[in-house]
């Protein structure tokens, strides 16, 4: 099963032309809106393997990846995918993913737009045993089913708050101290409102009683409140600056540049690995949650992968996955394997370290916790407001 | 025989270059189809419509400005950089010292701007340094995260742009002409304002357009060197695009390119660059 | 004598302006570069400088293990090469014919430099939704492709500047003696822009090294090194990224320090024969 002839089927574009607007088009737009019904050549590959087109953070290294194959049997090659859902989802809607990409992983959020346009495959889950050892909670993630099919299988979870230097910012307890003036250009958010809005509608709901529905999905009266909010501090000079991925956020607290700030928390962990005292805050404000899910790209099945991918997503929730990832990185994958592979295998994993690391997540749900999410309803919305913001 | 020279470029402009750029203007005047989140071919202006909001044409002209400014404190600096090299230096100077201006460059340009965060920040060496020195009290926070901050680094990134094309104009320059403006009694400023600088003025004009271009298309400096949620070309399309407005983001790129060619033919009006140029096409 | 003492001798003010400039030039390009090479010789985990005395070849090391990194290197070298060889004789051919055009050549020439105004991150997006109508599947080919539309006007500009260097007298003196209009160019003009050939290539060799929105959507399977870079940036990295710049700044180093020694011998002989 080395060659498959895709010709026959449909993948990328949208294809829900009717015969007449086709007609009625541009020959070159209409036509490349209708070259999903063409169909494209693939190239042949072996097919033991996966190419997994995900964010770095649900990457474990090649030394992780040849000993998943060697437990699974399925080769993984990892691409990392930048991280960021705008470009992902652009190169799988109107670009080459599905030709070259078998498994995707990325935030959540737009499983929906993806698998209407069948640009994903739903999982089906009697070929993933190990879905059932996933946490309740996680499952039901409501972006991750479509039509009452999964499309996304949770891999990791994390709540996140602030990290804060213990030397300058000793007992942070709320969202409050990123927006304080005594900590004027000494703070700093990440530049994604996907993140920042969340916190800081989060921060106005519990602690300035601002009326505020669900912090994920703020109407369109709630995001002006807040984005006002927000814009009224960086004009202030609140804001050292807004981060952008790992090392420029890790930089900034391990240089002092700035001494709050609202973050991942694998970070607190390698700030001190630096030698850095800082600390991840618990808000009473609760937690912005977050999830990087696994999904399984049309190509893949049209290229006769589909067994083989599912055998993926199922090693990645065995065990072996989640504890290499909590070991190298600090994520979480949400099932109890791992700590049952742990124990069996203690010489590679220290189960203990494994047990607290779930423990440490699992407390963290069971208090205040608000989801965060790719599209909220007004998702265009949003992105109109953070565009005043950063000329602001 | 023109028309056989022309051809690999034409062709690989028309086919590669131009044919996606059509794809793309036409996509522009479509709408956002919330149902699919993709396009649908319903014409309207409202991409359009959408640039007068939000700020959006202001960082149009922000990056433009940044650019032109970066592109113009290149050019002083390059020329006499580039006088140095072509004029006042041996064949192995001058190879040594292009060779020195281009290796930085063989690294990456994400790393080299890190680095400035490095080196400009709170704890960075050259707030150590001033503040050991005694002139600076407290770190200087204006280093980092400001517009200085931005165009150093595009300067330090995209500095061997406009030194290269000058360089290689000072092929032109006739020794000979030197000799005798010498001979006449010409001194260093006089001997430069009057014959090398006119001379290489095509090199100049290039080297400008070399460094603007690339300023105007990056979004790694002003992203990791420039105030809290700075905004670029390259940035705002990413943010869009980011919430699938592609017909907004192609409107933006359109627009883009069309601003762009006009700024290049205002400037060749008043520059008279094509003469310039015609003057190389002698 | 040299064109340099003849100017040396005259007022050494000017001169001194100009080259403390070019020193300051030179030290603006080169303080992130050599900062990463001193930073990543300290061996702990955290971009800091330390004394000479911890110096440790720590994460040069651990770079030879790399293998990722090296993987996308490979693609990045390999395409920047593809660009470089197809970009030179083409952006030569566009130059030529912008010299011999009369009137169109304004416009042919902004033409081909508009194609450097588009976004790369929407190009890159249009010439890939292009190529998979026309049934190019993704891969280096792609990449180049859109790496030629992004280097050429650099070509072309690069090379009107080598053929304006190049005297009609000396041509018509080649000609004269006997040359084919194209033994004249091959013979002639092509050696004695030899130089602007040269930038035309590294030109285009080095920025399709560094170029990544384009190179986003036409890669096929195997990550460029910008891209690399930009994922592990993004994602947590170990210092080798550091490693590999000052690796690439030593190797470069060196290399220019070979040629140089190599020449001498053959300058000394032109400087010889010159007097």
């Amino acid at each position: 099963m080395t060659h498959n002839n895709c010709n026959n089927h449909s993948q990328g574009i949208q294809t829900r032309l009717t015969r007449r607007q086709l007609v009625q088009n541009t020959a070159l737009g209409a036509g490349a809106l209708a070259v999903g019904t063409l169909g494209l050549p693939c190239a042949a590959r072996a097919a033991n393997e996966i190419n997994f087109w995900a964010t770095g953070t649900l990457d474990i290294g090649d030394p992780g990846w040849d000993i998943l194959k060697n437990e699974s049997g399925v080769k993984v090659n990892f691409t990392d995918n930048g991280n960021d859902p705008g470009p992902v989802v652009a190169k799988l809607a109107a670009g080459n993913a599905n030709d070259i990409y078998d498994v995707g992983g990325l935030q959540g959020g737009s499983e929906k737009e993806l698998a209407k346009r069948d640009l994903i495959a739903p999982w089906d889950l009697s070929q993933i045993p190990n879905y059932t050892n996933l946490w309740q909670w996680a499952k039901d993630i409501p972006y991750l089913t479509y039509e009452g099919k999964i499309y996304g299988i949770p891999t990791v979870i994390n709540a996140d708050s602030i990290i804060a230097l213990r030397e300058k910012a000793s007992s942070v307890d709320s969202y409050g101290v990123v927006f304080d003036p005594k900590l004027k250009g000494k703070t700093a958010m990440e530049d994604a409102w996907i993140n920042s809005v969340t916190f800081t509608a989060i921060y106005l709901k519990n602690s300035e009683n601002t009326k505020i529905a669900e912090p994920g999905n703020l109407t369109a009266d709630e995001l002006g409140l807040v984005m006002e909010f927000l814009i009224k501090h960086k004009k202030d000079g609140q804001f050292r600056t807004f981060w952008n991925g790992w090392e420029q956020g890790l930089q900034l607290i391990v240089n002092q540049e700035v001494w709050v700030m609202t973050g991942w928390e694998p970070i607190v962990y390698a700030a001190r690995d630096r030698g850095v005292d800082c600390y991840y805050a618990v808000p009473k404000e609760g937690y912005e949650a977050w999830g990087n899910n696994t999904i399984l790209l049309k190509g893949a099945v049209n290229r006769g992968l589909s067994k083989m991918a599912h055998q993926f997503a199922n090693a990645l929730l065995s065990g072996f996955y989640g504890c290499k990832l909590g070991t190298l990185r600090g994520y979480f994958v949400p099932t109890e394997n791992n700590v049952a592979y742990a124990t069996a295998h203690s010489a590679a994993f220290n189960p203990d370290k494994v047990k607290e690391l779930g423990e440490h997540v699992k407390a963290k749900f069971a208090g205040k916790v608000y989801w965060q999410n790719t599209r909220p309803d007004n998702f265009q919305l949003y992105e109109q407001w953070w565009q005043r913001l950063r000329n602001a | 025989m023109d028309f056989f020279l022309a051809l690999p470029s034409l062709v690989v402009f028309v086919c590669m270059g131009f044919i996606p750029l059509a794809l793309i203007a036409t996509w522009s005047f479509w709408s956002f189809d919330p149902d699919t989140y993709w396009i649908k071919p319903v014409w309207s202006l409202a991409s359009y419509a959408a640039l007068l909001e939000n700020g959006r044409a202001t960082v149009l002209l922000r990056t433009a400005g940044l650019a032109a400014l970066t592109a113009t404190a290149s050019t002083l600096l390059a020329v006499p950089a580039a006088t140095v090299v072509g004029l006042l230096s041996g064949p192995r100077r001058a190879t040594l010292l292009v060779a020195l201006f281009t290796i930085p460059f063989f690294t990456s340009g994400l790393v080299r701007a890190f680095a400035w965060r490095l080196v400009l920040g709170r704890e960075g060496i050259i707030n150590n340094v001033l503040i050991r020195l005694g002139i600076a009290h407290t770190p200087v926070e204006w280093l980092l995260f400001s517009d200085f901050a931005v165009v150093l680094g595009m300067v330090a990134a995209y500095l061997p742009f406009a030194i290269i094309p000058m360089v290689l104009v000072f092929a032109r320059i006739e020794h000979s002409v030197i000799w005798a403006s010498q001979d006449l009694g010409a001194g260093f400023w006089m001997m430069f304002s009057s014959i090398v600088l006119p001379l290489i003025m095509p090199g100049i004009i290039a080297g400008f357009l070399f460094v603007f271009v690339v300023a105007v298309a990056t979004s790694m400096e002003i992203q990791l060197l420039g105030g809290a949620g700075a905004s670029s070309i390259s940035i705002m399309i990413n943010d869009v695009m980011r919430v699938v407005n592609f017909p907004l983001a192609f409107a933006i790129a359109t627009v883009v390119v069309i601003f762009l060619i006009v700024l290049v033919i205002i400037a060749n009006r008043m520059l008279k660059l094509s003469r310039l140029f015609e003057d190389l096409g002698a | 004598m040299t064109l340099d003492s003849m100017v040396t001798g005259r007022t050494n003010g000017g001169r001194q302006v100009f080259t403390a400039i070019t020193a300051l030039s030179l030290i603006i390009i080169y303080v992130p570069a050599l900062y990463l090479l001193l930073v990543s010789l300290n061996p702990g985990e955290q971009l800091r400088l330390v004394v000479p005395i911890h110096y440790s070849l720590t994460w040069y090391v651990a770079l030879l293990d790399d293998h990722r990194l090296f993987r996308a290197l490979k693609e990045s070298l390999f395409i920047g090469l593809a660009t470089a060889v197809m970009a030179t004789p083409i952006g030569l051919s566009a130059a030529l014919a912008y010299r011999s055009m009369t009137r169109m050549r304004s416009i042919f020439l902004l033409v081909i430099l508009s194609a450097v105004f588009v976004p790369g991150t929407i190009e890159g997006l249009g010439l890939s939704v292009m190529l998979r109508l026309v049934r190019v599947s993704p891969s280096w080919v792609t990449l180049t492709i859109g790496h030629l539309v992004w280097t050429l006007p650099f070509s072309v500009t690069v090379s009107l500047i080598g053929l304006s260097t190049v005297k009609p007298s000396t041509i018509e003196a080649a000609r004269d003696l006997g040359a084919s209009p194209l033994r004249a160019f091959v013979d002639v003009t092509l050696p004695l822009m030899r130089g602007s050939l040269i930038s035309s290539f590294v030109f285009a060799f080095l920025l399709s090294l560094n170029e990544h929105a384009r190179a986003y959507y036409l890669v096929g399977r195997q990550n460029t090194l910008p891209l690399h870079m930009f994922g592990a940036m993004n994602s947590g990295v170990s210092p080798t990224i550091y490693a590999f710049s000052g690796a690439v700044i030593v190797l470069s180093f060196a290399a220019v320090a070979l040629i140089l020694l190599g020449a001498a011998p053959q300058v000394r002989a032109i400087r010889r024969s010159a007097v």
